[in-house]
C-alpha cells in the first residue's frame, strides 16, 4: 500500500509536464495541421535561455523566467515566418512539413549542445533546496507543485482565450478553414504567427519547469515532444481538455507501468499506448 | 590508408541501410522512421549467434534476416493501418519499443553493457580479420543488396510500387492488393537493414543499444531524403556525403565532439533547405509528398 500514494503523485506531476507540452503542440497543430516536431526544440530553447540568464548571468528568477519564455515564443514565431510560412505558401504536403520540422529539431538541439555542452545541467540551486509537501502519503516538491499549478493555469487561460476573445475566435476560424477565414478578412498569417508565439512560449515554460524538476539536456526536446504528441493524440487531437486528459492518462500509465516492470520500459509503454489508441480509438478520448 | 578503409566499410554499411530504406520511403512512399530497429535486430542476431552459440557469420546473417522478416511483417501490418504523419509517428514508436527491448532484454542482449568479442566472419577456414578483406566482404554484400534493389525497382513489382505512390486509389480500382505490395517492400527493405546490422556487429566486434536509437533512424532517413527519393544512386551520394562530413569537419580542425554536433547542424539544415527549395533531394526522381 505505502508506495501507491507516491506513484499517484509522480503520475500527476508527469501528467502536468506532458499536458503543458501537449497544450502548446495542440494549439499549433489545430491551426496548421502538421506535426511540428520543432516544438520539442522550443522546450530546450526555453530551458537553456533560463539557464543562461538565471545561472550564468545570475538574474532574478522571475525576470529570467519571463524573458526565457518570451524568447522561446519569439524563436517559434521566427521559425514560422522563416520556414513554415514559406512552406504554406508553396502548399507543401504534411510530409514536407514533418521532415522540415525534424531538420529544425536536429539543428536547434545541436546548436544548444555546442553552446552549453551536452552535459546534464540543473536549474535548481542546492542552497535553496525547495520545500516538500506531503499530501495523503505522497511527497511532492515545491517545484512539482508549481508545475501542476502552471498546467492548470495554462489550460484555463488557453480555453478562455479560445472561447471568449476575438483573437481566440479568429484562431478557431483559421483552424476550421484557413481559406474561408482569409476570404472573410482574417489576417491568417498574423494569427498563425501569434499561435506559434503562444504555443512556443508554453513549450519554453515547460522546458524551464523540467529544468528545475529533473534537469536539462540538449536532447530532451525530442523526448518531451514525443510524450506531448502522444498525450495530444490519445486525448483527441485538437481539443485542449483532451490534451490535458491524455497527458494525465499517459502519466499514470507510465508510472504504474514503471512500478510493475522497470524504469527503462517507460518510453516503450508510452508508444504501446499510442499504438493501441491509434488502432482501436484513433479519435482519442474526446472526439473533436 | 587503414583510415580510408574504415571509412569505406562504414560507407558500404550505410549504403545498404539507405538502399533498403529508399525502397520503403522512395518507392512505396511510406515515411518509415524505424529502420534502425531492423538494423539492430540483424546486429544482435549476429552478435548473439557468434558470441554465444558459435554459429558462423553467414548462418547468423540468414538468422537475422529471418527474425527481421517476421518482426517487420508484424510491424508492417500494424503500420499499414496508418497514413502520412500518423504512419511516421507510429514508426517512431516501433523504433522506441525495439530500442527498449535491446536495452532491457538482458539475458539475450546484455542490456546497456552490450556484447563484446564478436568474431570477424570466416568462410571455409578463411577469416576476414584484416580490414582489407572485410572491406571486400562489405563490397560483395553491398553489391548483392544493390543489385536486388535495382532489379526490384525495374521489375513489374517496382513499377506497381511507383504507381501506388502516385495514385493509390487508381491501383486499387485496377484490382491490385495495394496493402500486400507495401507490406512486401517493407519486409524486403527491413531485411536489407538486417544484413547491414550483421556486417556492423562483426566489423566493430562490439555492439550496444545506443547504435540503434531513433536518432539513427532519422540519420538513415536523412541519407535517403538528401540523395533523393526513388533514386538508388542518390542514396549512395547521400551516404557518401553524410559519412564523409564529420571526417571533413575534423580535418578542418574542429574537435571531435563539436564535429559531431556540426554534422547534426549541417544535415538538419540541409533537410530544411531541401524541403524549402528542392524536395526531390540532390538527384531524386520524386518529391517528398
Amino acid at each position: 500500500m505505502g508506495i501507491i500514494p507516491q506513484i499517484i503523485a509522480n503520475s500527476i506531476i508527469a501528467g502536468a509536464i506532458y499536458a503543458l507540452i501537449a497544450l502548446g503542440f495542440n494549439l499549433i497543430y489545430r491551426t496548421t495541421k502538421f506535426f511540428n516536431l520543432a516544438h520539442g526544440a522550443l522546450t530546450v530553447v526555453g530551458g537553456y535561455a533560463m539557464f543562461f540568464l538565471y545561472k550564468e548571468l545570475g538574474w532574478n528568477v522571475y525576470a529570467s523566467a519571463v524573458l526565457a519564455i518570451v524568447f522561446a515564443g519569439f524563436v517559434g514565431y521566427i521559425l514560422d515566418k522563416a520556414i513554415f510560412r514559406q512552406l504554406r505558401l508553396r502548399k507543401a504536403s504534411q510530409m514536407v512539413f514533418l521532415v522540415a520540422s525534424l531538420g529544425l529539431l536536429t539543428v536547434i538541439q545541436a546548436i544548444i549542445a555546442i553552446l552549453f555542452t551536452s552535459q546534464f545541467q540543473t536549474l535548481a540551486n542546492n542552497s535553496t533546496e525547495s520545500r516538500v509537501y506531503t499530501i495523503a502519503g505522497g511527497i511532492i516538491t515545491q517545484t512539482q507543485a508549481i508545475i501542476l499549478i502552471c498546467g492548470i493555469v495554462v489550460l484555463a487561460l488557453l480555453t478562455l482565450m479560445l472561447k471568449k476573445t476575438m483573437f481566440g475566435r479568429a484562431v478557431n476560424a483559421v483552424s476550421d478553414d484557413e481559406e474561408v477565414s482569409k476570404m472573410v478578412g482574417i489576417h491568417t498569417d498574423k494569427i498563425i504567427g501569434w499561435v506559434f508565439f503562444i504555443g512556443s512560449a508554453i513549450a519554453g515554460l515547460s522546458g524551464i519547469l523540467v529544468g528545475f524538476d529533473t534537469g536539462l539536456e540538449p536532447t530532451m526536446g525530442m523526448h518531451l515532444l514525443l510524450k506531448g504528441v502522444i498525450a495530444a493524440i490519445i486525448g483527441g487531437v485538437g481539443t485542449m481538455h483532451g490534451a490535458f486528459a491524455g497527458a494525465f492518462l499517459l502519466g499514470f500509465a507510465e508510472n504504474f507501468g514503471v512500478w510493475q516492470f522497470s524504469g527503462e520500459w517507460k518510453d516503450a509503454i508510452a508508444f504501446i499506448i499510442l499504438i493501441i489508441f491509434l488502432l482501436f480509438r484513433p479519435q482519442g478520448i474526446f472526439k473533436k | 590508408m587503414p583510415y580510408l578503409i574504415h571509412i569505406a566499410i562504414l560507407f558500404f554499411i550505410y549504403a545498404i541501410l539507405g538502399v533498403g530504406l529508399n525502397l520503403i520511403v522512395g518507392y512505396a512512399g511510406l515515411l518509415s522512421v524505424t529502420h534502425a530497429a531492423f538494423y539492430g535486430i540483424g546486429a544482435y542476431a549476429t552478435a548473439v549467434a557468434l558470441a554465444h552459440y558459435g554459429l558462423g557469420f553467414f548462418a547468423s546473417v540468414i538468422l537475422g534476416i529471418v527474425i527481421t522478416a517476421i518482426v517487420s511483417l508484424l510491424a508492417g501490418m500494424v503500420l499499414s493501418k496508418f497514413k502520412d504523419d500518423y504512419y511516421a509517428l507510429a514508426s517512431f514508436g516501433f523504433n522506441v519499443i525495439a530500442f527498449s527491448i535491446f536495452l532491457n532484454w538482458e539475458s539475450v542482449t546484455k542490456g546497456p553493457l552490450g556484447i563484446p568479442g564478436i568474431d570477424r566472419p570466416s568462410l571455409f577456414g578463411f577469416t576476414f580479420s584484416a580490414n582489407e578483406t572485410f572491406l571486400a566482404l562489405a563490397v560483395v554484400l553491398f553489391g548483392a543488396v544493390y543489385a536486388l534493389a535495382h532489379f526490384i525497382a525495374n521489375s513489374s513489382f517496382g513499377r506497381v510500387l511507383k504507381a501506388i505512390r502516385e495514385d493509390e486509389k487508381a491501383l486499387e480500382v485496377f484490382g491490385y492488393k495495394v496493402a500486400y505490395f507495401k507490406l512486401a517492400i517493407f519486409v524486403i527493405g527491413a531485411a536489407m537493414a538486417s544484413i547491414a546490422g550483421s556486417l556492423f556487429a562483426s566489423y566493430i566486434t562490439y555492439i550496444d543499444p545506443s547504435s540503434f536509437s531513433l536518432n539513427e533512424s532519422i540519420f538513415i532517413l536523412a541519407i535517403v531524403i538528401m540523395g533523393g527519393l526513388g533514386s538508388l544512386r542518390g542514396t549512395l551520394a547521400g551516404a557518401l556525403f553524410l559519412i564523409l562530413l564529420p571526417e571533413i569537419l575534423r580535418f578542418v580542425g574542429l574537435p571531435t565532439d563539436i564535429a559531431a554536433q556540426m554534422r547534426q547542424i549541417i544535415y538538419g539544415a540541409i533537410l530544411v533547405l531541401l524541403m524549402l527549395y528542392r524536395p526531390k533531394g540532390f538527384i531524386g526522381e520524386y518529391e517528398v509528398k
